[in-house]
């Protein structure tokens, strides 16, 4: 049993709360930059750019991608999942703002 | 659907059968705070029993061993020790172990133990998730439970803005909760927020089940935000009403209701 090292739900408005830290971010892929990034759509409807993508390629409509703020609009990816792709952004984005608000006593 | 609010709604009266045999959605950070009573080793949360529990999370670490298959669950909130059983003959069993792979995303139904100080689940159930809207699903549910198990309860609860249409009430109308917060005519005059709280605990169908109540450290335990004085204090006024009365030892309590 670890609670020491939560990842935290987040938006592209969260994102500048965790810099530097491990979050988890479902993004709708706009585009695969060469293999290894891509940039996508937040559930808030911003742009992020992710970095050190191990198969930028083989990509779902939906990502989840776990990994490191960089800066305000870019993750460095430790792992990614497809979510496929039909992933419902405004329940999330509820949801990622509930998890970070009055809620945070259940997440982190 | 009513019964997996920790068999909230639905509950029967009378007193020594009144087990949660519910199912509680939950997160692994939810699960580390979970108290345990001090008399039997199973766990609380919001006041209700912990029986049936559900997680969600990605498999991470997984061992096959002869007899069983364990893995370590990691919901974003917490990583948790699954462990499932095999039983060898069972092909259902084995091909859902096969699908089992460090990465995966899972939804595990299973119970809540503890061995040696640590939390782990004994799961009977382990399935990937195909569709990924369950992991928002999930985590929603985690917090509507929450919100109704403790408002049911009586605990302070910030206001929640679900704006959902769903979550506006809990399902089901038509009988009320079992835990409403106790009738206070009888006390006359005015109890305050711990006495009320305590009096409370006393009043929930596990603790009226209980052949010699509630230790004042459980009770304690149950309703953060007040000191064991306190409790004490609200414990000697309920005495004092005739609304508990001590059983086997001073520091035992039981509602004269049960």
């Amino acid at each position: 049993m670890d609670t020491s090292n939560p990842a935290p739900l987040v938006n592209a408005e969260l994102l500048k709360r965790y810099p530097g830290r491990r979050v988890r971010c479902v993004l709708k892929l706009v585009r695969a930059e060469g293999n290894s990034a891509f940039s996508g759509l937040t559930s808030d409807g911003m742009h992020v750019s992710v970095k050190q993508v191990p198969s930028a390629t083989s990509l779902s409509q939906y990502v989840e991608v776990i990994g490191v703020v960089d800066s305000d609009r870019s993750i460095r990816a430790e792992m990614c999942t497809n979510f496929g792709d039909n992933f419902d952004m405004s329940s999330f984005n509820q949801l990622v703002q509930m998890a970070n608000s009055e809620h945070q006593s259940l997440f982190i | 659907m009513q019964s997996s609010y920790g068999g909230v709604l639905g509950l029967s009266q009378k007193s020594g059968g009144t087990q949660n045999t519910g199912l509680l959605p939950l997160t692994v950070k939810q699960i580390s705070e979970a108290a345990q009573n001090s008399s039997d080793d199973t766990f609380y949360i919001d006041g209700i029993d912990v029986n049936n529990v559900t997680i969600l999370g990605m498999v991470h670490n997984k061992e096959e061993r002869s007899t069983d298959v364990s893995f370590l669950l990691d919901d974003g909130t917490g990583r948790v020790e699954v462990k499932r059983w095999i039983d060898g003959q069972d092909t259902f069993e084995n091909e859902q172990i096969a699908a089992l792979q460090d990465g995966v995303y899972v939804r595990v139904h299973g119970h809540l133990r503890s061995f040696q100080g640590k939390r782990n689940i004994v799961a009977f159930s382990v399935r990937p998730v195909t569709d990924f809207n369950e992991v928002t699903y999930h985590f929603l549910e985690c917090i509507f439970v929450h919100l109704h198990n403790s408002k049911a309860n009586g605990m302070a609860v910030k206001g929640p803005s679900i704006s959902s249409p769903n979550y506006g009430n809990p399902v089901g109308g038509g009988a009320p909760s079992q835990y409403v917060t106790p009738n206070m005519t009888g006390v006359g005059g005015s109890m305050d927020e711990c006495q009320k709280r305590v009096h409370s605990v006393f009043e929930e169908p596990s603790s009226l089940s209980s052949e010699v109540g509630l230790h004042i450290d459980d009770v304690a335990r149950r309703i953060p935000g007040f000191t064991k004085k306190q409790v004490k204090d609200a414990i000697e006024f309920l005495v004092n009403e005739g609304l508990i009365y001590s059983t086997i030892d001073d520091d035992h309590y039981k509602s004269t209701n049960g």
